[in-house]
């Protein structure tokens, strides 16, 4: 495990990495409180670190504090190592944010077993913020195919539909139902239509960019977000994802199944400034169209023909300006 | 406890103390007394600078320099010296500074010595 050693002292600095390299630490070391925030700040920075309390530059007390303030990194195990001992020293260290004290010179042996408490302390920490991260992603994600759950995928698609609204873009809702999916449960188990729908959401997620959305919207319907997009890439992409499922069959247990999927496709930039629940209802009745035309197709959702002009007027005005 | 030359009862430094810090590794203690050999006299000089300037802050960094320093190497009444001189010049009593000092330097005038001493006695 990595470890930082601040102290200005060169012998007292020296002394510690060798003791520390014996307990075999990968010791780091620092001489000024500057130097040690910055080692502490790195990417791959130590998480335990034992900081000398005066130094120059900036004090083992500047740099408790200065770790204690960030959030965006993993918790660090501070100790502050230092000849100032008494109780409001000890409180002031504390308080500063370390998570310990010792008083030099130090005890070798009561040097380690305090890091192994640090180390402790850190499994601790991160066993938590796992625990933290699974129920997280459990919230959040389906887990048949740990696509982004149904509330998960319209959270962020509100969101998006409010900043491509604010930023004059367009987003993509694609609605996607895999066609004759019962026939599978039915035929071969809900075993294999488990794998169905883990492949088909597999291929979903491989025809789309990194930032747009994928989600599971019902037993085997689908909701793609196309985030910043032009209005010619919705139903060309969702042209694409619809090949992908039908272009090859998919391998299960029970062999390979053909398969197929239909889709209500609609631009957001068209609608104007339609609710969630109503542009969800349009994309709806295209897949039902789409259903209606004999599957395995695609049907873009098309707003009122007055509401298509209010809607591309700003647009317009753009254009003319 | 390893004494001075002259047999008197002064604690130089706790050799004992210093090899049970460094888990005996004389290669280590080597390398502390190399160090020290090499930063004690500088800091002393610094540190005699300061007093002599009333240089209250620089003082103490100093005295609390040399305190760590001699607290490692196990040279305890040395270490107690300068903490009072580090005492003094925080708390801006800059009038016992010169007497205390002299008491620090006593403390420590038979310590290069004796640790070039074991140096010679361990490498010779």
């Amino acid at each position: 495990m990595k470890i930082l050693i601040a102290d200005d002292e060169v012998l007292s600095r020296r002394l510690l990495e060798k003791t520390l390299e014996r307990a075999g630490y990968e010791v780091v070391s620092a001489e000024n409180g500057k130097q040690a925030l910055e080692a502490l700040s790195r990417p791959d920075a130590p998480r335990l670190a034992l900081l000398d309390w005066i130094m120059p530059e900036l004090d083992g007390l500047a740099v408790c504090r200065a770790v204690r303030r960030r959030t965006d990194q993993a918790y660090a195990y501070l100790v502050l190592l230092t000849s100032k001992g008494s109780k409001e020293d000890t409180v002031l260290g504390l308080e500063a944010g370390a998570d310990d004290y010792l008083i030099k010179p130090f005890n070798t042996e009561e040097l380690r077993a305090r890091l192994r408490v640090g180390e402790r302390i850190l499994l601790l920490e991160d066993r938590l913020v796992e625990a933290r991260e699974n129920m997280r992603f459990r919230a959040t994600h389906d887990p048949l195919t740990s696509l982004l759950n149904r509330g998960a995928v319209l959270d962020l698609l509100a969101r998006e539909l409010h900043r491509s609204h604010r930023e004059n873009k367009s987003t993509a809702i694609l609605l996607g139902d895999v066609d004759h999916f019962k026939d599978v449960n039915d035929t071969y188990g809900h075993g294999i239509g488990d794998q169905v729908l883990i492949e088909i959401a597999t291929r979903l997620v491989a025809c789309v960019r990194s930032y747009d959305f994928v989600g599971r919207y019902g037993g085997e319907e689908f909701l793609v977000v196309l985030n910043s997009c032009d209005p010619a890439y919705g139903p060309s992409r969702a042209e694409e994802i619809r090949k992908s499922v039908s272009g090859r069959p998919i391998l299960t247990a029970k062999g390979p199944l053909r398969l197929t999927a239909s889709f209500g496709v609609l631009q957001s930039s068209e609608w104007g400034q339609r609710s969630l629940e109503e542009l969800l209802h349009a994309v709806d009745t295209a897949l039902y169209e789409a259903k209606a035309a004999g599957r395995d197709c695609l049907r873009v959702a098309k707003p009122p023909a007055q509401e298509a002009v209010a809607a591309l007027a700003p647009q317009l005005m753009r254009q003319r300006h | 406890m390893h004494r001075s030359r002259d047999n008197s009862a002064t604690v130089v430094w706790n050799l004992p103390e210093l090899l049970s810090r460094v888990d005996n590794d004389q290669e280590l203690l080597a390398d502390l007394l190399t160090i020290f050999k090499e930063e004690f006299p500088r800091n002393l000089q610094a540190l005699e600078a300061a007093v002599a300037g009333a240089d209250l802050q620089k003082t103490a960094a100093l005295s609390h320099t040399l305190k760590g320093m001699l607290s490692n190497l196990a040279c305890t009444r040395a270490a107690a010296a300068v903490s009072r001189l580090e005492s003094l010049a925080s708390a801006g009593n800059g009038k016992s500074l010169l007497d205390a000092l002299e008491q620090f330097k006593q403390e420590t005038a038979r310590l290069v010595p004796e640790i070039e001493a074991y140096m010679a006695g361990v490498h010779g």
